[in-house]
């Protein structure tokens, strides 16, 4: 039986045959224009494209287990775990021909502690041409996000439990805080995933009446970016730590009782603050 | 219920061929009709060479069947492949009481001396030998920690025993895999205080055993690495996921409204906040095979905690999160054997936490001692926690004491 899943994989795989056919296309065209004087902007052998996560807290790295950085609210804190997903990164071309990065499904799960996972090489025949932004989903979208889709760790260890809506965790990161000049620390989870409304607010899981999809699309400028033939090209994906307590919504630890799984509006706050979370730049070489 | 006997063994094998091999079938049906001829000509000239081939037959493979939402990554090494009689020869290493290199019967020590099928492999709470379940070697010595036990251990892959020193990590060679567990057993003074040599030797010079390992390895020669690769092998094939939650998982049973809603406080936040650290529907192993400094103390004094392997601050007092299946088989619990009973287990995480500089932020109840479980929901998460039980994992004939040690055949 075909899951949801296959059916998006065959939605995709359709639309890489659209793609290819538009492709062909394309390539006749331009040669026919080539003939004309009309530069070369075409497909394309296959391209090399280098992302690197990288975890940054403001301009600091990021260092798990160390007490040194502060929030908006003057509170020092530190990092022990950092693991989130970020999927369907996709480049967008300026005459409106996208690429999606199909690499891990789609689905790119990034650890903190593990090096491995900040980098994802792509290998593929990406359009040639001049890109003017990417576009990321961070978590994982309705569609995917589906229970025991990941069997085998770390990322089976990011489930989300199926009565308070299933699927993964968009993000986990625990936190150890404490306010300055105290030796006393204190717990955050502070995880991102499906959000439940409750009947008359009251937070038991026999009440829940619906589910919140969280995730959230992040669309970032990249111009002056290209994929041209015989260069490397490498994409830093930043993510500012910093960033998920900062903004419309301040994000005080003291605030939120140390949790945030059933409670739909700091998670609704988080994701707020967290679409200006991410970053990205481009470098390029033979 | 998933069967691992030999008996079982060939449809395992089916299974797994067509799975692996079933969606481009028709493709290379054409191709493989092609290259029909070519191939029957190989075949004869492979049957004309025939008997000047090696005839000892090469041991089977033994396939493990992966439970539904198991992981399907296994841990095996690649110089220790599972076969058959790998399995078999590691069956009767694990019960027999001369691989201590002794054979007066008061010294008598095997791997299930302590582990104990009934326990789900650890020695059990009411063990009369070993009082309070706290094992001790043949010269007395306690073990340092109490046991953890063995279900699943094909699917740890962040080190074995609680703070997972023996992983490929460690800087001794000889103490990276499950494998090495025989030797250093042997060895060890709080556990068979013996040496390896005399256990070869021994189990050299014992009818039949030769003939096993030579099925096994390919050769009679009896060696200190092979008895660590059979006994891992048997060691591997220990796989619970026949409990009443597996079979509610499948659609099969339903748990009752006790048991589901100790499920749901299981499974959440607010209420006993399990999961995390032990899994669930989503991680059916009840583990995460992670180490966690769950509160227990506010200073630390064991020189076996996760912080001897990593010298991490922040893995102070931390030790693996053992799985919850059959949990109602493994008393006492903790490294340290202290709570005796599940209730005393649960009252710890609803109010007794304690803080310190290196609990781990998973435990942000420790703000209030613990998850503050009224008694009804205690009741109601250990009804839960107890719908893990797999009966048949401590009754099953394939991995219980064999009838008849070589020798006795």
């Amino acid at each position: 039986m075909m899951t949801s899943a296959d059916f998006k994989r065959i939605r995709k795989t359709q639309s890489i045959s659209v793609f290819a056919i538009l492709l062909i296309i394309s390539l006749f065209v331009n040669l026919s224009c080539q003939k004309s004087g009309v530069t070369e902007e075409g497909p394309s052998t296959p391209t090399t494209i280098v992302i690197r996560f990288e975890n940054k807290v403001d301009s600091l790295p990021l260092v798990l287990d160390t007490m040194i950085y502060k929030n908006s609210s003057n509170d020092l804190y530190k990092v022990t775990d950092l693991q989130y997903f970020i999927s369907d990164i996709t480049l967008h071309r300026d005459d409106g021909v996208d690429y999606t990065v199909f690499n891990d499904d789609g689905i790119h799960y990034v650890d903190a502690r593990i090096p491995s996972s900040s980098y994802l090489l792509v290998n593929a025949s990406v359009p040639y041409g001049k890109f003017d932004s990417v576009s990321l989903t961070f978590g994982i979208d309705e569609e995917e996000n589906i229970s025991n889709r990941f069997l085998n760790p770390p990322e089976r260890d990011m489930y989300w439990p199926d009565i308070l809506g299933g699927g993964y965790h968009y993000m986990k990161m625990n936190l150890l805080w404490k306010k300055q000049g105290f030796d006393r620390t204190y717990p955050f989870n502070f995880h991102l995933g499906i959000g439940q409304v409750y009947k008359g607010n009251v937070i038991n899981p026999d009440s829940i009446i619906s589910y919140v999809q969280n995730f959230f699309y992040v669309n970032l400028p990249a111009s002056g970016f290209s994929i041209e033939k015989g260069l490397t090209k490498s994409m830093v994906i930043t993510m500012n730590v910093n960033q998920w307590f900062t903004g419309d919504n301040d994000f005080d630890f003291q605030k939120y009782p140390n949790m945030m799984m059933q409670n739909q509006a700091a998670l609704h706050n988080a994701c707020l603050n967290g679409r200006k979370a991410i970053s990205v730049r481009f470098t390029s070489g033979k | 219920m998933v069967d691992l006997t030999y008996n079982n063994l060939k449809s395992g094998v089916r299974y797994s061929i067509s799975w692996v091999f079933g969606f481009q079938y028709a493709r290379r049906t054409l191709i493989f009709s092609a290259f029909l001829p070519v191939l029957l000509l190989l075949a004869g000239l492979g049957g004309c060479t025939k008997d000047s081939q090696d005839t000892t037959a090469k041991p089977v493979p033994y396939i493990i069947s992966i439970p539904k939402y198991f992981p399907t990554q296994l841990n095996i090494p690649s110089d220790n492949p599972m076969t058959v009689e790998g399995v078999e020869l590691g069956r009767y290493l694990f019960y027999d009481g001369r691989l201590c290199g002794r054979t007066d019967p008061d010294s008598l020590m095997s791997c299930s001396t302590c582990h104990m099928q009934s326990h789900s492999f650890v020695c059990g709470i009411d063990n009369p030998r070993f009082p309070g379940g706290h094992p001790h070697g043949l010269t007395g010595i306690l073990t340092p920690h109490f046991m953890l036990p063995m279900i699943n251990l094909v699917w740890v892959n962040n080190g074995y025993l609680w703070n997972g020193s023996l992983a490929a990590g460690n800087p001794l060679q000889a103490k990276r895999q499950l494998e090495d567990m025989a030797w250093m057993v042997i060895a060890d003074p709080h556990e068979m205080a013996g040496d390896t040599s005399r256990s070869k030797a021994l189990i050299q010079s014992i009818p039949g055993y030769p003939e096993l390992f030579e099925k096994a390895f390919g050769s009679k020669t009896v060696t200190v690495k092979n008895i660590g690769r059979a006994i891992a092998q048997f060691v591997r094939t220990l796989i619970s996921a026949d409990s009443k939650f597996d079979s509610f998982l499948s659609g099969g049973s339903k748990l009752d409204e006790k048991e589901r809603r100790g499920y749901v406080l299981f499974m959440t936040e607010t209420g006993g906040d399990c999961f995390h650290c032990h899994g669930g529907e989503g991680n059916p192993l009840f583990t995460t095979n992670l180490f966690y400094n769950n509160g227990k103390d506010s200073v630390f004094t064991d020189p076996g905690d996760r912080y001897s392997v990593t010298g991490n601050l922040m893995d102070e007092g931390a030790y693996v999160a053992p799985t919850l299946r059959n949990v109602a088989f493994t008393a006492p619990y903790m490294h340290d054997g202290r709570f005796k009973t599940l209730e005393e287990v649960i009252n710890f995480y609803s109010s007794g936490l304690v803080w310190s500089a290196s609990i781990s932020p998973l435990m942000h109840h420790v703000v209030t001692h613990g998850v503050q479980l009224t008694p009804s929901q205690k009741s109601d998460l250990k009804a839960f926690i107890l719908t893990l039980t797999d009966s048949n994992f401590i009754k099953k004939p394939a991995f219980a004491r064999p009838l008849k040690f070589p020798d006795e055949q």
